[in-house]
């Protein structure tokens, strides 16, 4: 019985890494109605910034991660002053060409740097043993990752329902001509939800970074590898990515552990989240919690 | 007189400059040669010291006339980020500039041109040390031992160490591509040969953040020894999983636990920087001699890295090692053709190439080539991560994979 649960603890735990980074494509996605096809770049640029405080100019860990999310926070803010904000009101096509591009020139510049190449990973700052409780092992970075996913998740959907900022930006997300109409700054927005998308992406790749080590191509490749969790839970939903996020993650553990190896089945873990993500969109084609327009001519 | 002397001087202008325009006959030959591999995007991990280590050696070789009479070799070295179509443009650009030898890279760009190779007739020395490049291909030239005689000689080695009267338990823990399935085909085969391990299960893995699942039910399969051929990311999560989960053997072959060993991409310093003290314990075959190994040729290995500024990453890689051999091949070559007094043609450096024989100070043993034979280095080390470095067990040959390679 402790295998299952065992299962099930593991599946939390990679599902809640998968909605926090997951969450940078929902918020600029609520906002915009952009892909953001750069976004895993930003996700390993937060890694990097943070291993560059720590390891190199020896500011202790937890400054480097709050530091790394501010900086990724401006960062993402400009990226989105200089080259989205000239383009709002062209198609949306455009602007996913224009995110297409960013990915590149991100890839560019972190290949300039020994980043790029090169494999690093975080000094140990947390307990290397694993909390382990009836037989369920998890280890303190899993843990951590996972309360540092839930505090920023339930932050951010406070935000969202509480703060004027927030409203002002599921304002925008609902009708940017209504929003305009009552004195909301669209461009304004749009550059705070590119803003915390960054934020969030750089606490997904010290996440990320903590578990599978630095690897540039490894990080990046998780900007790709939500997508699915992001359209299951509705594009446009916190709590839909939060939910997706972690049945994707229990679905890729159980049919990893039941069933792959037997029936001579193999690499289930990877597939099973994409045959489910299919069935679930046969019957709710704008996923979990996405919203469903209906437009009356 | 004034007019006179103008005209001596004149004279002696005409022959400076003839002179000056004659110098780079009397500075010897320069001989074209061409590398494509992957500086940046994936695999630049390995790619990028590779790079720096053959960059270095030909660099080496021009300065201290290493080929003698002042010859030089012009080598461009050519980021191709990983993708073949790129390598096949460079490959294509390098035959316009008539080069002699090509210095290829991923598994997937050789397979793609191994049938151009026989066509143009080139020599190639791959980073990628895939069996089935020189399997029906005549001028590929595998600096080092293949992964599938890395793993092919694990399993061996497993047999050899395992304790107890029952076959060992194997698990395949491989990259889902060409690159992966190969060594593990050709352990299939050395099993059919009479290899006694039983391989109970493959595991082809994806982009995992835990192993958890994969990790206990190998556990309660039975299985002791998982054999990996990948890269360094996922076996590092994994050996972080292990750590976590308490499955990693304390000692070599450990009951109930896993004891982890794996092929040339899967180990070296990038996995300690990766996993760090999860690492300690993982069993690594390779045929190059390591900086942590402290001897002689390690020593010569971090001078060349001194002498053109590398930091100590770069200096200790052993992907860094395997630039250096890879170019020393090709220097070797030509050292050989022209010795041999023959004209330095591709035809000429095939040839000569087919019975080179030296030692390098980057590889665990001589480099030696056959008519037959398309292996440099036929010797492994196998390493184990101790202390956060790799050091040397013992020295392995693989016994199973000729009569493998017998059976083709």
């Amino acid at each position: 019985m402790s295998y299952f649960f065992q299962i099930v603890v593991s599946g939390i735990v990679v599902g809640s890494i998968y909605a926090l980074a997951a969450l940078g494509l929902v918020l600029v996605y609520k906002s915009s109605r952009v892909a953001n096809f750069a976004h895993g770049q930003i996700i390993a640029a937060g890694a990097f910034i943070t291993f560059f405080l720590t390891v190199r100019l020896g500011v202790p860990i937890f400054f480097s991660f709050l530091a790394s999310m501010l900086i990724t926070f401006f960062l993402a803010m400009s990226v989105e002053r200089i080259f989205l904000r000239r383009l709002i009101g062209e198609p949306i096509i455009s602007v996913i060409m224009v995110t297409i591009g960013l990915a590149s020139i991100f890839d560019g510049l972190i290949y300039l740097t020994p980043f790029g190449s090169e494999n690093f990973s975080f000094p140990d700052f947390l307990p290397t043993e694993s909390i382990v409780v009836g037989g369920v092992s998890i280890s303190w970075t899993q843990l951590v990752g996972v309360i540092i996913t839930f505090v920023l998740i339930g932050a951010f959907s406070w935000f969202f329902k509480k703060s004027t900022v927030g409203i002002s930006m599921r304002a925008v997300s609902d009708d940017q001509f209504g929003a305009m109409s009552v004195g909301i700054s669209v461009p304004r927005v749009f550059g705070l939800a590119w803003a915390t998308a960054g934020l969030s992406a750089a606490a997904a790749g010290c996440i990320i970074g903590n578990i599978t080590g630095l690897n540039f191509e490894t990080l990046h490749a998780f900007g790709i590898v939500v997508f699915p969790v992001v359209i299951l839970g509705g594009l446009d939903s916190i709590l839909g990515a939060v939910v997706a996020g972690i049945i994707m993650g229990l679905i890729q553990q159980f049919a990893s552990g039941y069933l792959d190896g037997n029936f001579g089945l193999n690499g289930t873990g990877d597939v099973m989240p994409y045959i489910i993500l299919l069935v679930i969109l046969l019957f709710k084609p704008h996923g979990l919690f996405g919203i469903h327009e209906i437009e009356r001519v | 007189m004034k007019s006179k002397t103008a005209l001596i001087f004149n004279v002696l202008l005409v022959i400076v400059f003839l002179f000056a325009f004659t110098l780079p006959a009397f500075a010897g030959k320069t001989y074209k040669l061409g590398m494509s591999l992957a500086i940046t995007g994936p695999t630049s991990d390995a790619g990028n010291p590779y790079s720096k280590g053959a960059e270095d050696w030909f660099k080496f070789v021009n300065e201290t006339d290493y080929l003698g009479d002042g010859d030089k070799i012009d080598c461009p070295i050519r980021d191709d980020q990983y993708k073949n179509d790129t390598t096949k443009r460079f490959f294509e650009e390098f035959l316009d500039d008539e080069i002699l030898i090509f210095l290829s890279y991923a598994t997937g760009a050789n397979l793609a041109l191994k049938r151009d190779f026989e066509e143009v007739k080139i020599p190639v020395i791959p980073a990628s040390y895939h069996e089935g490049l020189i399997v029906d291909a005549n001028y590929t030239f595998m600096p080092v031992a293949t992964y599938s005689e890395n793993a092919v000689g694990l399993a061996e080695y497993v047999v050899g160490k395992h304790q107890g009267e029952d076959t060992p338990k194997v698990a395949f823990f491989i990259h889902p591509s060409a690159f992966g399935r190969g060594p593990l085909e050709d352990t299939q085969k050395a099993i059919a040969e009479g290899l006694k391990i039983d391989i109970v299960e493959v595991v082809e893995h994806g982009t995992d953040l835990d192993n958890t699942a994969m990790l206990q039910r190998l556990v309660s399969k039975g299985v002791q020894y998982v054999i990996c051929h990948t890269v360094q990311t996922p076996v590092a999560t994994m050996l972080t999983d292990a750590q976590r989960l308490g499955v990693s053997a304390g000692s070599f072959g450990e009951k109930g636990k896993l004891t982890f060993l794996g092929a040339h991409y899967t180990g070296g310093s990038d996995l300690i920087a990766l996993a760090g003290t999860a690492t300690e314990g993982y069993i690594w075959a390779d045929s190059y001699n390591l900086t942590s190994e402290n001897n002689e040729k390690a020593k010569k290995q971090l001078e060349l890295a001194e002498r053109y500024g590398r930091d100590d990453k770069a200096a200790n890689s052993h992907n860094y090692g395997a630039g250096i051999l890879a170019a020393q091949i090709a220097t070797e070559a030509i050292k050989e053709t022209k010795a041999a007094g023959l004209k330095i043609t591709r035809g000429n450096i095939y040839k000569t190439m087919q019975t080179l024989n030296f030692e390098s100070f980057a590889a665990a043993g001589p480099v030696t080539y056959s008519p037959t034979e398309r292996i440099g280095v036929d010797v492994m080390n196998i390493y184990v991560a101790q202390d956060g470095v790799f050091k040397k067990l013992q020295s392995f040959e693989s016994q199973y994979i000729q009569k493998v390679r017998a059976g083709r």
